[in-house]
């Protein structure tokens, strides 16, 4: 497909959204960080950031869009790649890396052939290293759509998995 | 909605809340705790479940939810208050337990103990409970924090103090901000209060961005209002009317929580325009942070605000006091030092310092995290030992696994180890040690933890979170991350541990700003500490924690100090081909069956089925194969490579000595062993007691070395080394062992009827006659105590234990300990021997004296007692085990060969050399007493290294090994299902009591093949 063609199709997907992705520039306009506000609500509404979206932002909040997606690639959080429908986090911290989360990651790297940042072809899955929770009493933590599952190994995270549709 | 304006509204409010309060305190009340842990680990299911029960029994009961009150370890926790018996938590709980805790303690006033917490625990009592005094309110609930006197700090502040007041009251206090630095808060606000502009801003850091610290998420989400109040006492302090909360975005809670408490605020005047109708005006704004951990930093953090990339501002660069947020002076603290304000306020400086240190005052919140038993958020004064808060309070690493160091200050900071455990917790002490106090994050490490690879994971950390500005971090970090990943490939060498210090002061020394400043600390600190780890991955490419995997596919191998094919072994048993596993075995190790019974199997340690269910029974599934070999007659034909011409003595028959004989001879050289006693197998022939081991199976393993060609020689002690090189030996190998008893030196030593362990062993091995009183008192806590104690019990007398350590510090091994008491010996704990009494010339009794402590601060060897609490213990027999020394006086000093104190020879720990040329010494000998499967390593080190010395060859610290996995091992792995250990039986202890048979059975066919199908085959990964 040409690249023009594709531009065309995510802006279709996204009419609705750029409705409410304006109103959000409108309400965060005059705050202070305004753009990391606005950055933080739109992907919490789509899911993520893509160029057309940051286009947007970048002309209404009169900021070179230079600087926006130095914003966007700086902060670990924004994606600029859409994120499957269940997002795996993994945590990284201390307490976590000390009681075998590093095994727990390994196994789902096999299990679907993703690295971290990627998702699964069928689009079921991204998987994700998340910095830490804060719940280190109840290491090791992985969290899958939102749901956070304590004391976890690669046995128990197989059975975690199968309970997502 | 009640809009207080002014501070008497808000005093009659308070009372009004307080009598409503009284009224509900006649009611039963339950308070679930639901933090994100709490939510994670079920509290959801359990609220419903009491609000359920509770309607259903038509129960006036209250149930309110809190945030976490920091049990983490125990949750979900739920607190219940009834007026008739008080305060009571409950723990761990399910829903299903909910309906009668309802009927019996809500209704009926008596609470269930068995389900409730034990606070007489140190975790509790020794906490001092400020900051967290208020985790059981309410959050969404403003009623209940000003009850607790919640706002009335910043009434007083405002219409009682002025602003030069309350800056004093905090400096006075002596407060250091909490996010780690520890800066002097009163100084702080000060230097912004002297600030000319009046525009300004106050800021709270609530990024917590270290691993393993949640201090701070737990007061956002559970007493949010202490930080809204601290803000805005600050704000009317140093004249700023906007105030920020930056938290990060992995708290989704504490924001919905600050977001609802702020508009509370509002609500009520205590946040706003006209706060308390005294026209002060101030208020939050709430920012999200966007998963940076450099956002910490106070400029990165800043500009993030500003909506801009959070890269630290360039040096010179004036405080943020002057030139802060948009340009404007502006302070900026952690949660925790916000948190504290109030309190210091309302109930003054002086209280805040009546606890904690001089220069280090008030109390820190600590997230105990890691390998710890009881993990939990803490509270404690500035000035407790650390070792108090991790093995008092924290209870040391589960599951009897050995600490080994605490992770303080996150990636900022570094590691304590055991010996420097007894540092006060305060900013000066910790920072001594290389380390910084950071946020409060304490992360305990065991025996399983590497920290080559903890010093690794935290570069990775760093790495991944540095800005990129400045060359020192972006390009210096990466390096050294390079060269930890070399060691932990087994491809670093000596001179890279130089560079890394090197590297890592240059980055402390040159980075921009904090993060950079303080990433090389874990490393520095892992390197001061343990350096000994480095060296094992760099020269012996061992990662003795077993956790870097490129060194190794398999740990229990990986371990194994003879690195036997464990997983082949086993996948041969589980197929039922016994002779092979057999083969397999016999290639590495010349005793096997001496190993299947008493080697302290490391390998089980760090088995990784044991994180599934329980670790493989390697050592019993050893002892099958041996025991089946034995009965069918399996005989094992080394091959033997051509005759060499040199010849080799061996001095002493042990395991050590007879494993070199074992390979040297293998290899083609003539060896002769000397044993001065008359029989072969050193202490594992005359120290382990037969019910362990019986002797046959030495007997048979011993003459399977000498059909090989080994030349053993008994009765003959040798007195002069020279000598042997004169008859013609080309190269010795000492391997005497430890087969003297340390003396006790107290008075009554030298009577009658007083054994030295060491020797009353052999004797009964040696089948001489032993006679023993009635009562006897075997003094001492190891393995070699547990021996004679059992022994002495089989030859028909009443035995004591008595040993210095407690129960839990005992040496021996748990297992030994465990087979000791079922045979009704008992064990009397803490108490050191003063003298022997006697009457009649007659040993009579033991007198004791209760210790004080065992180790010392340092976690060193230093008994101290209570000199006057004595107690006697009856006795007409005593046998020492308190310890072995070698005889080494055959060794002439002027030989070259040099000794340590007690006599311990020296060598290199890795070659075996020692000073003299050609002379190599090792096992017990040199190490002091250590397991036989380390004594047949030691002998094959021994035999590897004079084949190098006799080849001309350099000695070098690493064993060569021949790849000789020559067996068709089966590559199928099946699923894993949860399935413990096929049970390991013992004869019953009546009867194990009065003979000297094997305590331990054997697996049939089946339970062997059963038990081997457990195994994972981790070596198979790919």
């Amino acid at each position: 497909m040409k690249r023009r063609d594709m531009k065309q199709e995510v802006e279709k997907e996204l009419l609705e959204d750029f409705e409410q992705i304006r109103n959000i520039i409108s309400e965060n306009r005059e705050k202070t960080g305004a753009l990391i506000r606005v950055l933080e609500q739109t992907q919490e509404l789509i899911s993520y950031l893509p160029p057309q979206v940051l286009e947007v932002i970048s002309k209404d909040l009169k900021i070179p869009l230079s600087e926006v997606y130095g914003v966007v690639s700086f902060y670990n959080f924004f994606t600029m790649v859409p994120k499957g429908k269940y997002t795996i986090e993994v945590c990284m911290g201390t307490a976590c890396h000390v009681r075998g989360n590093p095994r727990n990651l390994d196994a789902l790297r096999k299990e679907f052939g993703i690295e971290i940042g990627e998702t699964t072809k069928d689009g079921k899955f991204s998987l994700d290293i998340i910095r830490c929770f804060g719940c280190c009493g109840l290491s090791p933590i992985v969290r899958v759509g939102g749901d956070l599952y304590r004391r976890v190994n690669p046995t128990k995270l197989k059975r975690i998995l199968t309970q997502y549709e | 909605m009640k809009r207080l304006e002014s501070v008497d509204a808000l005093k009659k409010w308070t009372d009004e809340i307080r009598a409503d309060m009284l009224v509900c305190e006649s009611k039963a009340r339950v308070i679930v705790h639901m933090g994100t842990c709490g939510i994670a680990a079920g509290a959801e299911a359990i609220l419903d479940s009491f609000l359920k029960e509770i309607e259903a029994k038509r129960i006036d009961a209250i149930v309110s939810q809190s945030a976490c009150i920091g049990l983490c370890n125990w949750e979900p926790v739920v607190t219940v208050i009834h007026p008739r018996n008080g305060r009571v938590i409950y723990k761990e709980l399910v829903p299903e337990q909910v309906p009668r805790i309802v009927e019996q303690h809500l209704q009926g006033g008596k609470a269930v103990e068995e389900w409730v917490m034990d606070e007489t625990m140190p975790f509790f009592t020794l906490q001092v409970r400020r900051i967290l005094a208020n985790q059981d309110i309410d959050p969404m609930r403003i009623e209940e924090y000003i009850a607790r006197d919640g706002y009335h700090g910043l009434a007083k502040a405002l219409t009682e103090m002025s602003r030069e007041e309350v800056i004093e009251e905090v400096s006075k206090s002596g407060l250091r901000g909490r996010g780690g630095a520890g800066f002097p808060c009163g100084r702080k606000w000060m230097a912004a209060y002297r600030a000319q502009d009046n525009v300004k801003y106050i800021i709270c850091n609530a990024d917590e961005g270290d691993p393993g610290a949640y201090m701070n998420r737990s007061v956002l989400e559970g007493n949010p209002h202490s930080v809204i109040e601290g803000m805005t006492i600050g704000g009317y302090a140093i004249g700023a009317r906007q105030g920020f909360i930056y938290v990060r975005a992995e708290y989704p809670l504490a924001v919905e929580t600050l977001n609802h408490a702020a508009a509370q605020a509002r609500e009520h005047r205590l946040l706003g325009k006209n706060i308390l109708g005294t026209g002060f005006e101030f208020d939050i704004d709430i920012f999200l942070g966007a998963g940076a951990f450099v956002c910490g930093e106070s400029t990165a953090l800043t500009l993030s605000i500003e909506g801009k990339r959070g890269m630290p501002k360039t040096l010179p660069r004036p405080r943020t006091t002057e030139v802060g947020l948009l340009g404007k002076p502006t302070v900026l603290n952690n949660v925790e030092t916000f948190s504290s304000i109030p309190l210091i306020i309302l109930k003054g400086a002086s209280w805040y310092k009546e606890v904690g240190t001089e220069s280090s005052t008030g109390t820190k919140t600590f997230c105990l995290v890691g390998k710890v038993s009881n993990s939990g958020l803490v509270e404690v004064p500035l000035g407790i030992p650390m070792s108090q808060i991790v093995l008092d309070m924290g209870g040391g690493p589960p599951e009897g696994k050995k600490f080994k160091a605490v992770q303080i200050g996150g990636p900022s900071g570094g590691c304590i180890p055991r010996e420097h455990l007894s540092v006060s917790v305060d900013y000066q002490s910790i920072s001594k040690l290389g380390a910084i106090m950071g946020s409060g994050g304490l992360v305990v490490l065991d025996e399983d933890t590497c920290m080559v690879d903890t010093a690794r994971y935290f570069l990775q950390f760093t790495k991944d979170e540095s800005c990129g500005q400045c060359i020192p971090c972006r390009v210096g970090i990466p390096r050294m991350l390079d060269i930890l990943n070399k060691i932990t490939e087994g491809k670093g060498s000596m001179e890279d541990l130089d560079t890394l210090e090197e590297l890592g002061e240059m980055i402390v020394a040159t980075s921009l700003c904090g993060l950079g400043n303080t990433a090389p600390n874990p490393v520095l600190t892992a390197l001061r500490y343990f350096r000994d780890e480095f060296e094992a991955h760099i020269i012996d490419k061992k990662c003795p924690a077993a956790v870097c995997q490129t060194l190794f596919r398999a740990p229990c191998q990986h371990v194994c100090p003879v690195e036997l094919d464990v997983p082949g072994y086993i996948a041969l048993i589980k197929e039922g081909k016994f002779e092979d596993a057999y083969n397999l075995i016999r290639q590495r190790l010349p005793f096997p069956s001496i190993c299947g019974r008493i080697c302290h199997h490391p390998c089980e340690a760090k088995c990784r089925r044991g994180q599934v269910d329980d670790p493989l029974a390697i050592k019993h599934l050893k002892r099958f194969v041996t025991d089946w070999a034995l009965e069918h007659e399996v005989e094992y034909t080394p091959q033997l490579k051509g005759g060499k011409k040199e010849k080799i003595a061996i001095i002493g028959a042990g395991p050590a000595g007879l494993s070199a004989a074992y390979d040297l001879t293998r290899e083609g050289y003539q060896v002769t062993v000397f044993e001065s006693l008359p029989v072969a197998g050193g202490m594992v022939m005359v120290g382990v007691p037969r019910y362990r081991l019986a002797k046959e199976l030495i007997g048979k393993e011993i003459e399977a070395i000498k059909k090989m060609g080994v030349e053993i020689k008994l009765n003959s002690k040798i007195e002069d080394i020279n000598a042997l090189f004169d008859q013609g030996y080309n190269a010795v190998f000492i391997a005497t062992g430890a087969h003297k008893g340390l003396r006790l030196n107290i008075p009554g030593e030298d009577l009658d009827s007083i054994y030295q362990c060491v020797e009353f062993l052999r004797r009964i091995n040696l089948g001489e006659e032993v006679k023993l009183g009635k009562k006897v008192i075997v003094i001492g806590g190891g393995n070699v105590a547990m021996d004679a104690a059992r022994s002495a019990l089989r030859l028909g007398s009443e035995v004591k234990i008595v040993c210095l350590e407690s129960s839990k510090e005992m040496p021996a091994w748990e297992w030994e300990i465990d087979e000791t008491l079922e045979e009704g010996i008992s064990i009397i704990h803490s108490r050191g021997p003063r003298r022997i009494l006697s009457t009649d010339g007659k040993v009579s009794g033991l007198e004791v004296m209760e210790v004080r402590a065992v180790f010392d601060d340092e976690g060193r060897f230093n008994p101290t007692f209570y000199e006057d609490k004595i107690s006697v213990i009856e006795g007409d027999t005593i046998i020492l085990a308190i310890g072995q020394s070698p005889d080494t006086s055959f060794i002439k000093e002027v030989g070259g060969i040099e000794l340590a104190r007690r006599g311990w020879i020296i060598a290199d720990p890795r070659t075996l050399a020692t000073k003299k040329k050609g002379v190599f010494a090792g096992g017990d000998v040199v190490t002091g007493p250590k397991s036989v499967v380390e004594a047949v390593a030691a002998g094959q080190r021994a035999a590897c290294s004079i084949k190098r010395y006799l080849e001309s060859e350099e000695l070098a610290p690493r064993v060569e090994r021949e790849d000789e996995r020559t067996f068709e091992i089966p590559l199928l792995v099946e699923e894993v299902e949860e399935q413990s250990r096929v049970t390991v039986s013992n004869v019953e202890p009546s009867q194990r009591k009065s003979s000297f048979c094997e305590v331990t059975l054997s697996y049939t066919e089946e339970q062997a093949r059963e038990e081997a199908r457990r195994c994972l085959r981790c070596d198979l990964e790919v």
